[in-house]
C-alpha cells in the first residue's frame, strides 16, 4: 500500500525524497514550491485529515523545519484498511531569517489555527492567512518566544525580578 | 435588529474552564463566532525542552487537567519509539485498563458539565459522586487522584496492589448500577431531548472538512476510533464494539458519550480475565544520564474527545529538542465550533460547547 504510494509520489513530483519506516509512517522532504501541490494531491487520494502543523528551529542551520502530519479517514464506516493506519508527514525547510511562507488554508480548513500558532509562537508570517492574530499570548515579545535563541532565564529574571518586595514598596511610599 | 458584541467567557455560567468566545449578534441569533483562548497558556512544550526526559512526566499530565492519562502514554509511547523500548506483556493490560478508567471518570466529567449546563442539579451531582468513586481506585493505584504519572516507558510504576482486582469490579458494579436511574433522569427525559435534537449539527462532509475525530466523527455514523485503526497498548487483545449515530447533533455526541462508558466498562472486565502474570516494567537506564538516540517520531492514541497525537525530535542529547502535542480540543474548539455556532442562539453556546467536548487546557497547552 505505502510503497505503491511511494511510486506515485515519484511518477508525479520530481526532487523529492520518501522515507517509510516500518510502523506506517511516510515522510517527504520536499522542496517549499512544491508544498501545496503535494498537499492537494494527497488530499485528493484521500489523506482529508490535517493532524497537525509543527514547527522545529534548527538554530545552527539556521533553518524552520515545517512538518504537515496528514492522515486518512476511513472510506467505509466500519471497515478498516492500512490507508487509515498511514501517517504522512510532509516537510519543507525556510529559512530562518526570512521567515515566510505561503498558507495552506484553501487546502485543509483547519489549518487556520495551526497557522496562527506558528506564527505567534515561532514569528512566521503566512502569506494570504486571514487572520493572523495574537492566540495564546498576551503581550508583544522582541523574539517570537518559541525560538531556540529565546532566552527564557533571562525573560524571567528581567521580568520577575524587578518586582519590589512588598515591604519595600511600602517604605518607598511612606 | 442591531448587531451587537457580546462577550461569552471565560466567567460565565454556561462556560466550562477558562475560555471566551466572542459573539456578535441580533437579538437571540448569532452572526458570527469567534473563539479566544489563551487564558491557560503555560508554555509547557517550550518548558519541556529545558528538562530531561525523565522530569517532563510531571509536566505532560498537567497539560489536560481533566484526563491526564492519554497524554503520559502518549509522551511515554513516544520515548519508546524513539530510544525502541519493548514493554512486558502485563503492562500492556495494565495500561489499557488505566486508560479505560481514565476514560470513564473523564466521561462522567463531561456528563457532569453536560447536565450541569442543562439545569439537571442530580445528575450532575451523581456524575461526580460516581468520578470520585473511580478516583479512589486512582488514589489506591498510584498515590494521586488527579494527577498519576503511572505510565513510564518500559512499562507503568508498580503492579496491581492485593486486592484490586475485586475493587475494581465493585466500583464498576456500583457505577453500571446506576445506568438505568441516569437513564430515568437524564437520557430518556424529554427536556433533554428538546434541548439538544438538531442542535449544533455537525455533518460528515463538515467533519471531514475541519478535521473532527472522537464523537464529532462517530455522531455522523463513522467508526473512526485510533484504539481499532492503530491498536496500542491491549487493544487489540479482546472484542469491544464502537458506538455510533447518525444524525451528528448533541443529543447523537452525549448518547454516544454514555455509550462507550458502558463499553468501556465491559472491555475492563474482559481485560482483567485475560490480564497474563509477569513483570510490569523493563528496567530502565540511569534517567539523569539517559541520552536518547536522534530520530522522530509521530505517535497518536484515543483520548476520551478524539485522537491525541504527539510529535516528538530528539537531538541525541539528553532533553527532548522538539515536543508538539495534537489535541482533539483544538479543531473541535476553534474550528468547528466557530462554525457550528453561527445561527443558533445564544442560550446553545454552552451546550454545543460542552456536547463537542472542549477543554480550554488542551488548547492552550
Amino acid at each position: 500500500m505505502n510503497k505503491s504510494l511511494k511510486e506515485k509520489l515519484l511518477s508525479s513530483f520530481s526532487d523529492i525524497q520518501i522515507d517509510i519506516t516500518e510502523d506506517n509512517r511516510v515522510v517527504i522532504n520536499t522542496k517549499k514550491d512544491d508544498v501545496i501541490s503535494i498537499l492537494t494531491f494527497l488530499k485528493n487520494i484521500g489523506y482529508k485529515h490535517l493532524a497537525l502543523i509543527s514547527c522545529i528551529d534548527w538554530i545552527e542551520k539556521k533553518e524552520f523545519e515545517l512538518v504537515y502530519i496528514l492522515s486518512a479517514y476511513m472510506d467505509n464506516d466500519t471497515e478498516y484498511k492500512e490507508k487509515e493506519k498511514t501517517n504522512i508527514l510532509v516537510k519543507t525547510k525556510i529559512s530562518r531569517e526570512k521567515s515566510e511562507f505561503i498558507t495552506v488554508i484553501n487546502v485543509f480548513t483547519n489549518a487556520e489555527p495551526y497557522e496562527r500558532e506558528l506564527h505567534e509562537l515561532f514569528g512566521i508570517y503566512f502569506e494570504g492567512h486571514p487572520r493572523l492574530t495574537p492566540l495564546f499570548l498576551e503581550l508583544k515579545y522582541k523574539t517570537p518566544p518559541f525560538r531556540k535563541n529565546f532566552d527564557i532565564r533571562k525573560y524571567v529574571t528581567d521580568v520577575f525580578d524587578n518586582i519590589p518586595f512588598v515591604e519595600d514598596r511600602k517604605e518607598k511610599e511612606k | 435588529m442591531r448587531e451587537i458584541e457580546l462577550y461569552f467567557g471565560p466567567q460565565h455560567l454556561g462556560m466550562v474552564g477558562n475560555f471566551s468566545i466572542t459573539l456578535n449578534v441580533e437579538g437571540d441569533r448569532i452572526l458570527k463566532a469567534a473563539a479566544n483562548p489563551g487564558f491557560l497558556h503555560r508554555g509547557f512544550e517550550k518548558l519541556m525542552e529545558q528538562r530531561t526526559w525523565i522530569q517532563n512526566f510531571p509536566l505532560v499530565c498537567r497539560i489536560n487537567v481533566v484526563e491526564p492519562d492519554p497524554m503520559e502514554l502518549m509522551y511515554a509511547m513516544g520515548v519508546e519509539k524513539l530510544a525502541n523500548i519493548k514493554i512486558p506483556e502485563r503492562a500492556k493490560y495494565i495500561r489499557s485498563i488505566y486508560l479505560e478508567l481514565a476514560r470513564i471518570a473523564s466521561h462522567l466529567f463531561g456528563l457532569w458539565a453536560y447536565s450541569n449546563m442543562l439545569g439537571f442539579d442530580t445528575v450532575a451531582q451523581w456524575a461526580m459522586y460516581h468520578r470520585d468513586l473511580v478516583l479512589d481506585l486512582f488514589e489506591e493505584l498510584t498515590g494521586g487522584r488527579v494527577y498519576h504519572i503511572y505510565i513510564w516507558p518500559g512499562g507503568v510504576r508498580r503492579d496491581f496492589p492485593e486486592g484490586f482486582k475485586d475493587k475494581i469490579v465493585k466500583t464498576l458494579h456500583t457505577i453500571g448500577g446506576c445506568v438505568p436511574d441516569y437513564d430515568n433522569t437524564f437520557f430518556n427525559n424529554r427536556t433533554f431531548y428538546k434541548r439538544s435534537k438538531n442542535i449544533g449539527i455537525v455533518t460528515r462532509k463538515e467533519a471531514e472538512e475541519m478535521g473532527g475525530v472522537g464523537q464529532v466523527m462517530r455522531a455522523t455514523g463513522m467508526k473512526y476510533d485510533i484504539r481499532k485503526i492503530e491498536p496500542y497498548a491491549a487493544y487489540d487483545k479482546v472484542d469491544w464494539e464502537i458506538p455510533t449515530r447518525k444524525d451528528g447533533d448533541a443529543f447523537s455526541r452525549i448518547w454516544i458519550v454514555r455509550d462507550e462508558m458502558i463499553e468501556s466498562v465491559h472491555m475492563i472486565f474482559k481485560l482483567l480475565d485475560k490480564m497474563p502474570e509477569g513483570e510490569v516494567f523493563n528496567k530502565m537506564p540511569n534517567p539523569f544520564k539517559w541520552n536518547i538516540p536522534k530520530g522522530e517520531a509521530y505517535v497518536r492514541c484515543e483520548s476520551s474527545r478524539g485522537e491525541l497525537g504527539l510529535y516528538m525530535v530528539s537531538n541525541g542529547k539528553d532533553k527532548p529538542y522538539r515536543v508538539h502535542f495534537r489535541t482533539p480540543s483544538y479543531s473541535h474548539g476553534l474550528t468547528i465550533l466557530e462554525k457550528a455556532l453561527v445561527n443558533e442562539s445564544v442560550a446553545d453556546v454552552g451546550n454545543i460547547m460542552i456536547s463537542l467536548y472542549v477543554t480550554a487546557p488542551e488548547i492552550d497547552r
